[in-house]
């Protein structure tokens, strides 16, 4: 599995999760760029390498469902595993219904979050 | 006794027993030509005297009394004489005069030194030279005695046949002038009586005579129609008072009587019109009668000049019929209520609103009140009745149709004439707006509703977001440091990193609460100079219809020259709001007593005020008093529990404390008690203590409240 290397992209506002989820990442063998907005991800060279997205819901400025629009309108076709601190049970069909591969309420756990990623990137 | 006929002799022919004809004659066109009795008696006794040589005659009345007499002609007895008779009175030893009228019959006493009748009265008459005496009772066509007629003499005397005739011949003359003077007397003062009765009346009396000619015409006509009693007096009434157009119809109404006896006038009260002498039209009420009398039929006419009744007439026809349609637009009925009869007065407006005919009565009324608002009728009745201060109260009104009316009274005491208490009042059919206010208020306390929850929502929301974000990165951390120790070989260093930024997150997630604890603590308050009268009649005012629409009986008892606090105004009057806020709910559910709320202001020992509530609804459990005031406890269905805790901080924060006791009756009181200046207190009662001890105290006071 670490020899895919897939490129993972984490874009959160909070740095606790910049700082944790790159390393969860990295053990499960994927490579792993963290940003802390959705401006500082669309300004970066990764765009076009990145497989999977890992993207917080509310943050400052661009939403996570803004930049996910966004990638769409420049049709890039990243798949996205949204994630929230909002607890709220609406919150996770919605982001379906947006074209999300998975919603994760925080805090998750490492399986519900290889999982996520795993089906994005197609990987059983 | 001799015949009448002995009497007459002939023309001037003098007769022994009796006067002349032309005497007699002359004596009576005296008395008929109404000449003054004294006059008239005297010539009759100076014409009898002239019959015999020596003679005296005297003419003496009987007073009122029935006992005594006083002369009526005596023109030849002395004085002396005349005067000292007045001591004479009626009895079986009364001299001649008063044995006469005593006996009712002549008495001829031929010798009054040796008379016995004239035991008493001898030293009288004998100084005078009076001898004899005969005197004859003067009777009235009914028997009545009207005095005597008495013959003296100055030597012993005995009568004659003659004398007895001509004593009574000139009795029945002499009565016959005494009755009819008497007559024209009493007729007289009954013409007084009546013109003073005429003059002095009120209303125009006017009588007419068979032909319609005017024989009578008060005062008052004269001043009512502007002529002079001589002016019409034998003029026909139609052509002096009835207006032209009318006249006609008054000549028929007349004539038909006369002919038929039908009247459509007569014995009734008629408003009719009539004219002034100025030619102006007045209205006027008659009543005509007819004058009982014999002959051709006469009528007496009393009349009423009714120009400024009908004129206030038409007013108060006009300002009714203004109030009627203004109680009709404003839905407001009206009704007075004298307390100790029962006695109710109501508008027309009234019996709408009610759907109740005549007459209303408070029991039926009471029938139109909503069952579940009885208490509310009652309790303002029996207010009314206890008090007798003014009232207000609104309730509802199930009618027979099932439709639900509101209706606000309005009522003000008075007392009437005779100081009986009267209650005048208005209802006001308030259905329309209430429907429009309850709607209102329904969206209104939905949108609160929602609002309240909502941020309530948002709250927890960004609390849990704020908590979540440090945990997530705890798990996720916690994850890689097991997955990094559990590699092989372990990947110690990346696991120390991780656990390191674990407890770093962990710090963060209790940083986060330690926020949250700070930005709903203790923010400064501002103080100023709060007079709490003030503050709270604000928040009545706020909160009136609220508690007027939950059927609250609302009563106040602020105590005077309260001493202003320091503090926050804003924040007392939210504590105030929410006691009224609790309390109104505690009584929602209340319908078997009346809902009553009583916000009362007074000082408080130790330089403090107290503001206590008083409700009469549920009240609450004892044993969970020291929980009322936690944060999230209700006994509201849909209550979120904050009131009583933000409360509770708030006048903490006040260096005051809060608590709430059961009522001896049903219901709570909820009270609080703040120092005028939080900054006196010492640190020893600072918040927390206060805290403990409203703690400890409550339920200790509970009973005692």
């Amino acid at each position: 599995m670490s020899l895919t290397r897939f490129l993972v992209s984490v874009v959160d506002d909070d740095e606790s999760v910049r700082e944790s989820l790159p390393d969860l990442l990295k053990e499960f063998g994927f490579a792993v760029q963290a940003f802390s907005s959705a401006e500082e991800f669309l300004a970066s060279d990764y765009v076009d390498q990145t497989n999977c997205l890992i993207l917080d819901i509310a943050m400052p400025g661009m939403t996570g469902p803004d930049l996910q629009r966004e990638l769409r309108f420049r049709r890039k076709e990243i798949r996205v595993v949204f994630i929230t601190a909002h607890r709220d049970e609406s919150v996770r069909p919605r982001m379906l219904e947006l074209g999300g591969v998975e919603c994760l309420l925080k805090p998750f756990s490492d399986t519900a979050l290889l999982n996520a990623v795993n089906d994005a990137l197609g990987i059983h | 006794m001799e015949t009448q006929s002995n009497s007459a002799g002939g023309e001037n022919a003098r007769n022994e027993s009796g006067l002349s004809t032309e005497a007699v004659l002359n004596s009576l066109k005296l008395i008929f030509a109404g000449a003054p009795l004294s006059e008239v008696l005297t010539i009759i006794a100076r014409l009898v005297e002239a019959q015999r040589k020596g003679m005296l005659c005297a003419i003496w009345l009987l007073d009122k009394d029935g006992s005594h007499f006083r002369c009526a002609a005596a023109p030849s007895l002395p004085a002396a004489y005349i005067a000292a008779a007045g001591g004479l009175t009626v009895g079986p030893r009364g001299a001649s005069c008063g044995t006469a009228v005593y006996r009712r019959e002549t008495v001829y006493v031929s010798d009054i030194l040796t008379d016995s009748l004239w035991d008493d009265y001898r030293h009288l008459a004998l100084p005078h030279g009076l001898r004899a005496c005969w005197s004859r009772p003067l009777l009235s066509s009914g028997g009545a005695i009207l005095g005597t007629f008495a013959l003296y003499y100055r030597e012993v005397c005995h009568p004659r046949t003659s004398d007895v005739q001509l004593i009574e011949n000139v009795s029945h003359i002499v009565g016959i002038a005494i009755e009819r003077h008497m007559k024209e007397e009493a007729l007289r003062r009954s013409e007084a009586r009546k013109a003073a009765i005429l003059d002095s009346a009120l209303d125009c009396i006017v009588t007419i005579d068979h032909e319609g000619c005017i024989t009578e015409f008060n005062l008052a006509a004269e001043r009512t129609f502007g002529y002079s009693r001589d002016q019409v007096l034998g003029k026909r009434l139609a052509d002096i008072l009835v207006p032209p157009s009318l006249q006609d119809k008054h000549r028929r109404g007349l004539e038909r009587y006369l002919a038929t006896g039908e009247s459509r006038v007569l014995g009734r009260h008629v408003e009719m019109t009539a004219v002034r002498a100025d030619g102006q039209e007045i209205p006027v009420e008659i009543a005509i009668t007819r004058i009982l009398l014999d002959g051709p039929p006469s009528f007496t006419g009393y009349l009423r000049d009714i120009t400024q009744r009908k004129q206030a007439e038409e007013k108060l026809r006009r300002s009714e019929a203004f109030l009627a349609e203004a109680q009709h637009l404003s839905s407001t009925g009206s009704f007075s209520w004298r307390v100790a009869t029962e006695d109710i007065t109501w508008s027309a407006e009234l019996s709408r609103i009610f759907d109740l005919d005549a007459p209303l009565t408070l029991a039926r009324i009471r029938t139109r009140v909503h069952p579940e608002d009885l208490h509310v009728f009652d309790g303002a009745v029996d207010w009314a009745r206890a008090t007798g201060n003014d009232f207000a109260c609104d309730y509802r009104l199930l009618m027979p149709d099932r439709a639900i009316k509101h209706v606000r009274v309005v009522a003000r005491a008075t007392r009437d004439q005779n100081d009986q208490m009267e209650y005048i009042a208005a209802v006001h059919d308030v259905t329309q707006s209430r429907l429009s206010e309850e709607a209102l208020d329904k969206a209104r306390m939905e949108l609160a509703r929602v609002a309240r929850v909502m941020s309530l929502g948002t709250l927890t929301a960004s609390i849990a977001h704020e908590v979540n974000q440090p945990l997530s990165g705890i798990v996720t951390n916690a994850n890689t440091c097991l997955r990094m120790l559990a590699a092989d070989p372990p990947n110690v260093e990346g696991a120390r990193e991780t656990a390191r930024r674990t407890i770093r997150d962990g710090n963060r997630a209790s940083e986060v609460i330690a926020r949250l604890r700070s930005l709903f603590s203790n923010k400064s308050t501002a103080m100023e100079s709060v007079d709490l009268n003030d503050a709270t009649r604000e928040v009545i005012a706020l909160s009136l219809s609220q508690l007027q629409r939950n059927r609250v009986i609302f009563r106040t008892e602020l105590a005077e020259d309260l001493p202003t606090v320091k503090g926050d105004r804003v924040q007392l009057q939210q504590v105030v709001l929410n006691l009224l806020r609790n309390a109104s709910d505690a009584m929602s559910a209340v319908d078997d007593r009346p809902r009553q709320l009583l916000i009362r202001t007074e000082r408080d020992d130790g330089h403090r005020l107290r503001l206590s509530v008083q409700d009469t609804g549920a009240g609450f459990d004892p044993r969970t008093v020291d929980r009322l005031f936690d944060t999230f406890y209700t006994t509201k269905q849909d209550g979120m529990g904050i009131g009583l805790a933000v409360s509770r901080s708030i006048i903490e924060r006040h260096r005051g404390r809060l608590w709430a006791t059961l009522n001896d009756g049903p219901g709570a009181t909820v009270s609080f008690s703040i120092p005028l200046d939080p900054d006196s207190v010492s640190d020893d009662h600072s918040v927390g203590g206060i805290r403990t001890a409203a703690a400890a105290n409550a339920p200790q006071v509970m009973r005692n409240a």
